[in-house]
């Protein structure tokens, strides 16, 4: 094998929210999330890239890294693989050093670290267009002549925009120049100021915009009440807008299962395909508006730079409820999934704080929740107008997203009590500035989603589909049956056998079947229902009901509110606590949260159905 | 039983069995990687027939990859 065959080690490095991510994907034309907050890069993410004379490169995304100098998992993992001290990490043969052109002073120190490093490196000075835009002049030439590495300008959000970059990577490949180190001990902060001085003319006022718009976004009152409403406005707008395409869809579905219902031939094949999978996966997939609107929303509020500091207005009642503001970035991206906001704990430097932050992350509404909140609130909540203009719906989402929030903060609250240590951890934050949402990067947000759930459908939620049909199916009634057939399946023993612990929370069998297929994925609990009660239909018309009318005329209030609650608590997914189980390396911690949820959806789902029940709700 | 139901049975017993098997690896991927090299290792066993051991030589696990079954298994996210 000839060496130009051996892929050459590529890292990129650099401090968090400096726009590695975005210039990883144009090297590499892979795909990840491009934020625009600190910490989002937890893991590490690697990728191939070709030149033109045919020579690889194995080009590594690190986490960000304010210094080597490690507060926290991330940076350790950059410092480690940097200096080839990472078990199975061979040492980089080029380093990329990505500073952000509008915040040099910050970003220019910590190349001054990598530059020590003595690996043979490029200093890439990206977002070179918004410094432009904002009269901040960058002499490249003097900036590589005082460092004694190649500096080149980069535009990673742009098409080309890191083309220059890629011309230098085969340069510095070639020639292997080692850079120039500062003696032992030297001040960085002094070297990084005479760096500015002589490569860097900064305008007057650099950011109008940013500190007019901060005025009044972090103003203590302003701020909170801006949030609170464009929250507020985010759930009114997912029921409002995404009725219509979600009807077309139902109707689709409904279509789809009459006209295979028609073509096959009566017998199991049909009633796997016609009751199993389209009614289970129709069920769920119905979803799929609600949950990109949702996530077009948070996509734009992150690129718009606004989430940072949604974390620094909330900091204080954060650290009051023994949370801490770093604990808001993980927090959030629990809102998509509980697993990638747990591992994004390892940003959070106090292991007292990340471990509560880790203990309430399963109680953030995750996406899967979405198709079985919407579902109840569709069958029990009616779709009416309140106080003018207010979706009572979008109302009820909001007020259990609010929920899982409140209890969150509770429960923090109650660990801090609880331990002894109560000190508190000052947030550290980089506040970028406001950018406006690019709508590639949206788009391909939304792409990903759209995918994320769509292969969840065809993948997992299908299988399980699959094996609750046939535990439904199987076997068949006797001949002297005088219930349905489904009461003698396998699925329907076990459901009769669970509604002794679970009839106090007024789940009747079905729903104590759904809830076994749910622990893998908690959608797969809507098109359980959904297949529960296609099989459960007395005829082929009742079959091909959709779900909702199903379970607004079968259930009461009671039942219905009960099993929302049970929703916003229950520990109901085992990946999610194999994550907690290898992020904290101890199965006790990880049953003690198996323990705290399911208690804690058990008293609280009883305490809502009773309460209903006298209320008259039963 | 006619040959139409037979077919049908045929079909639905495949589905499943592809179903366990994507549930198994799922959710419990490391338990379904020690079963998988368990067999492996027992069909590849001295004097086994020719078929036998490339069966199990199929049926191996690869080695891991980069990500390294660290996900879960949840697909959710990117």
């Amino acid at each position: 094998m000839s060496v130009s065959r051996i892929p050459l080690r590529l890292a990129l490095v650099g401090n968090p929210n400096c726009g590695k991510t975005a210039l990883f994907n144009q090297i590499t034309g892979s795909r990840q999330k491009v934020a625009n907050y600190a910490g989002v890069t937890v893991e590490r993410k690697e990728g191939r890239y070709t030149n033109r004379q045919g020579r690889e490169y194995a080009v590594l995304d690190l986490p960000g890294a304010y210094s080597f100098n490690a507060a926290s998992l991330d940076e350790a993992v950059t410092r480690d693989l940097c200096r080839g001290f990472l078990p199975g990490e061979p040492k980089p043969d080029v380093l990329v050093c990505v500073v952000d052109a509008t915040n040099l002073r910050l970003h220019l120190r910590f190349a001054l670290e990598v530059r020590n490093l003595g690996i043979p490196m490029i200093l890439a000075v990206n977002l070179a267009d918004v410094a432009r835009k904002r009269g901040i002049t960058i002499d490249l030439n003097a900036l590589e002549r005082e460092l004694g590495i190649p500096v080149v300008e980069t535009v990673a959000v742009r098409r080309h925009g890191a083309q220059a970059l890629l011309d230098q990577i085969d340069r510095t490949a070639v020639s292997a120049h080692l850079p120039p180190q500062l003696a032992e001990g030297a001040d960085l902060h002094a070297e990084t100021r005479r760096l500015l001085s002589v490569a860097v003319g900064m305008p007057s006022r650099t950011a109008r915009i940013d500190d007019a718009l901060d005025r009044w976004l972090l103003h203590p009152l302003f701020g909170l009440l801006t949030l609170a409403v464009v929250m507020f406005l985010i759930f009114q707008a997912v029921y409002a807008w995404a009725t219509p395409i979600m009807d077309g869809i139902d109707a689709g579905t409904a279509a789809l299962g009459s006209w295979v219902g028609g073509v096959l031939p009566e017998g199991p094949l049909s009633s796997l395909l016609v009751d199993g999978i389209i009614a289970g996966l129709g069920g769920v997939i119905v979803f799929l508006p609600q949950i990109l609107i949702l996530f077009a929303f948070i996509l734009a509020l992150e690129e718009s730079g606004y989430l940072p500091r949604a974390a620094f207005l909330l900091d204080r009642s954060m650290s009051a409820a023994g949370l801490s503001g770093r604990s808001f970035i993980p927090l959030l991206s629990s809102f998509a999934c509980a697993i990638p906001g747990i591992m994004a704990t390892r940003s959070i430097q106090d292991p007292r704080d990340r471990m509560a932050t880790i203990l309430v992350a399963p109680l953030m509404t995750c996406s899967a929740r979405l198709p079985v909140y919407a579902l109840l609130i569709g069958a029990f909540i009616p779709q009416r107008t309140v106080w003018g203009w207010f979706n009572l719906q979008g109302l009820v989402l909001f007020g259990l997203y609010a929920a899982a929030v409140a209890s969150a903060l509770v429960v923090s609250w109650i660990m801090k009590r609880v331990r002894r240590d109560k000190s508190e951890h000052a947030l550290m934050l980089e506040l970028p500035s406001y950018r406006i949402p690019h709508p590639r990067d949206l788009a391909i947000g939304l792409w990903e989603r759209a995918t994320i759930f769509l292969k969840r459908v065809g993948g997992i939620i299908l299988a399980l589909t699959v094996l609750l049909w046939f535990l439904l199916s199987y076997p068949g009634a006797p001949a002297d049956a005088t219930l349905p057939a489904i009461d003698y399946s396998f699925a329907g023993l076990i459901g009769h056998a669970l509604t002794a612990v679970f009839s106090p929370l007024g789940f009747n069998w079905q729903i104590c079947i759904a809830l076994i297929p749910g622990l893998a994925a908690r959608e797969v609990a809507v098109s359980s229902l959904a297949t529960v009660y296609a099989l459960s239909a007395a005829d082929d018309d009742a079959a091909s009901q959709a779900l909702l009318p199903l379970i607004h005329d079968g259930w009461s209030l009671a039942t219905g509110l009960s099993l929302l609650v049970w929703y916003i608590y229950a520990p109901m997914c085992i990946s999610t606590l194999a994550t907690i189980k290898r992020e904290t390396n101890s199965w006790r911690k990880m049953g003690m949260a198996t323990l705290y949820l399911f208690a804690l959806a058990y008293v609280a789902s009883f305490i809502t159905y009773q309460v209903a029940v006298r209320l008259g709700a039963g | 039983m006619d040959l139409s139901l037979t077919l049908q049975y045929l079909v639905i017993a495949a589905a499943v069995l592809a179903s366990a098997w994507v549930v198994m690896n799922k959710q419990f991927p490391g338990t379904t990687r020690r079963l998988r090299v368990a067999l492996a290792l027992a069909l590849l066993r001295e004097g086994r027939a020719g078929w036998i051991k490339r069966a199990g030589r199929r049926l191996a696990p690869q080695g891991y990859g980069n990500a390294g079954g660290k996900c879960g298994g949840c697909d959710g996210c990117g």
